[in-house]
């Protein structure tokens, strides 16, 4: 417990992370703000034309927006540099010439990346969802089928649809630890997950890869689109779940091998 | 023994770093590491300090290690007293984190961050870090780098007080001043092995190359305890210390007059580049 105390410690007190938390708390009530002063609304944007109809469109606009690339920034930001960082400020020595074992240290800085992830991703949904209610206030939320959803159901989907986005971030997660590892970058832990995100859903848009698209850890972060709907379906949910936990699996196995074998140079 | 290792060896790829290098270090002793860029001495203290796992051989050390390599890292955006707190956190008997910080004479920056200091006050940084975990070996990778005259004084104080109290310092060094200046006993490594190892005095005693002018060169040819080259400054020789000497009296005595007579170089220095070349 220390041991995350201590990296938890330290990510406060970094600049990066608190711009990104300073993003994710101002970004959502920023953008409802622009949208609500505008004439026109973003209509070919996913939940677009609802936002000034009801405030529960607001965070649905934000999550499709996010889970395209800024979620993958968002937690590439600390879990892409909480390794890479020790390599850029030669503070491996420092750290690892303690009492602790390099499996403590890594477990210690893997729980730290993935709290601040999901913190990132709460205060991301909870700020949007706020700022919608105060902007828009808490009318019915036309779903994706069309039809009227209740303010008290629809904020239910809200915030489930949001939390279906934890698994892949996850996996997100995972991934930029293993670059932050075996690259020892900072540049690469936190640019690469971005990149390799983009290029996936490229490769979703164009189609090229048929049903192997679903097992791109973009895939999930699109899930949410049918729970709100009249006849909701479930099976996108449970199979991103699948794959991002195959991409966590695959991703932190040979991280930890790389961390606990290398010489610190 | 502090240290006791044996035929170490280690590559990086194609790169041998340690070739069957041995070390010995007495308990309580300032002890130096001289050599060249390149010839192991970083690995060496990275093995020291279980950064770097060896390909063979055994090394003991007897307790608790703390030190750095090259530069010593810390964390800017914290203050100097919060990256010894972190560190302190992670040892199961760390001492005392102002105590260290005014040892290392640090105790009125200690609450700025690291990011605004000079090289030198992150280098005490970095001993007051290796002295955090109360260690039986300090390793010590140029702690002088980056100090200013005065701060390198110190620093030479500081490792003698720690010597004094029991605490045993093994110094890699360029700076032969310091060497000459602190440690009782050195190893030089040349091309990932210990081409040397002995008290710092013996190591001065090697004969060493001089250079003589006088009133009378023939005569002093005579004399000689070794042969003379002729150079375009004089005469040339290699003795020790006690032949040199010896030599010099013998012109006196014999009415020749010693003009100019200085060595090439640093006696330490002279010997380690006839080590290592």
């Amino acid at each position: 417990m220390t041991l995350l105390r201590l990296e938890l410690l330290r990510l406060r007190a970094q600049p990066r992370v608190r711009v990104a938390f300073a993003i994710c708390l101002l970004g959502p009530p920023l953008l409802g703000l622009v949208l609500s002063a505008q004439a026109g609304l973003p209509r070919d944007t996913l939940f677009g034309r609802h936002v000034k109809e009801s405030g529960l469109a607001l965070p649905l606009l934000v999550l499709g927006f996010a889970g395209t690339w800024a979620l993958p920034l968002v937690t590439s930001i600390v879990a892409g540099d909480i390794f890479a960082t020790e390599d850029g400020h030669g503070t491996w020595q420092s750290l690892l010439t303690r009492s602790r074992t390099r499996a403590e240290v890594f477990t210690a800085k893997l729980q730290a990346a993935v709290l601040a992830s999901l913190t990132l991703l709460a205060v991301t949904a909870g700020s949007s969802l706020v700022a919608g209610l105060a902007l828009a206030g808490d009318q019915p939320l036309t779903g994706l089928s069309g039809t009227q959803i209740g303010a008290g159901r629809a904020t239910g989907l809200v915030l489930l649809s949001w939390a279906s986005e934890l698994v892949p971030l996850l996996g997100f997660t995972a991934l930029a630890v293993l670059l932050s590892i075996a690259t020892r970058s900072s540049l690469a832990g936190v640019g690469g997950p971005l990149l390799i995100g983009l290029l996936m859903q490229l490769l979703s848009l164009l189609g090229a890869l048929g049903s192997a698209a679903n097992a791109l850890l973009t895939t999930p972060f699109a899930a949410w689109h049918g729970l709100v709907r009249d006849d909701p379906y479930y099976g996108p949910l449970w199979q991103g779940a699948l794959v991002s936990l195959v991409w966590v699996v695959g991703c932190l196995v040979p991280a930890r091998r790389i961390l606990l074998a290398r010489d610190i140079t | 023994m502090a240290v006791e290792a044996r035929g170490l060896r280690k590559a990086f790829g194609d790169v041998t770093a340690l070739d069957g290098l041995d070390l010995v270090v007495a308990a309580g002793s300032v002890h130096g590491l001289l050599g060249p860029n390149g010839a192991g001495k970083t690995t060496l203290l990275r093995v020291l300090l279980g950064l770097v796992s060896l390909d063979e051989g055994r090394c003991e050390v007897d307790g608790t290690v703390g030190g750095f390599v090259e530069a010593p890292g810390s964390w800017p955006y914290l203050t100097g007293r919060q990256n010894l707190q972190v560190l302190s956190a992670m040892d199961d008997d760390p001492g005392d984190v102002g105590e260290v910080l005014d040892r290392v004479g640090l105790a009125d920056r200690a609450d700025t961050k690291v990011g605004g200091w000079s090289l030198g006050m992150r280098q005490r940084l970095g001993i007051a870090a290796g002295l955090l975990r109360r260690p039986q070996l300090l390793v010590l990778d140029e702690p002088a780098n980056g100090l200013d005259p005065l701060g390198a004084r110190q620093l030479r104080d500081l490792i003698r007080v720690l010597a004094s109290q029991g605490l045993t310092v093994l110094l890699c060094s360029h700076d032969l001043t310091e060497v000459d200046a602190v440690c009782s006993d050195v190893t030089v490594v040349s091309r990932g092995r210990d081409v040397w190892r002995g008290p710092v005095s013996q190591l001065k005693a090697r004969p060493g190359r001089c250079l003589l002018t006088t009133s009378d060169d023939a005569r002093a040819r005579l004399l000689a305890p070794v042969p003379l080259d002729d150079t375009e400054v004089g005469l040339s020789f290699v003795a020790d210390t006690a032949a040199v000497d010896r030599f010099v009296l013998a012109l006196a005595n014999e009415g020749v007059a010693v003009r100019t007579l200085e060595r090439e170089a640093l006696p330490l220095e002279q010997a380690l580049v006839e080590l290592v070349s």
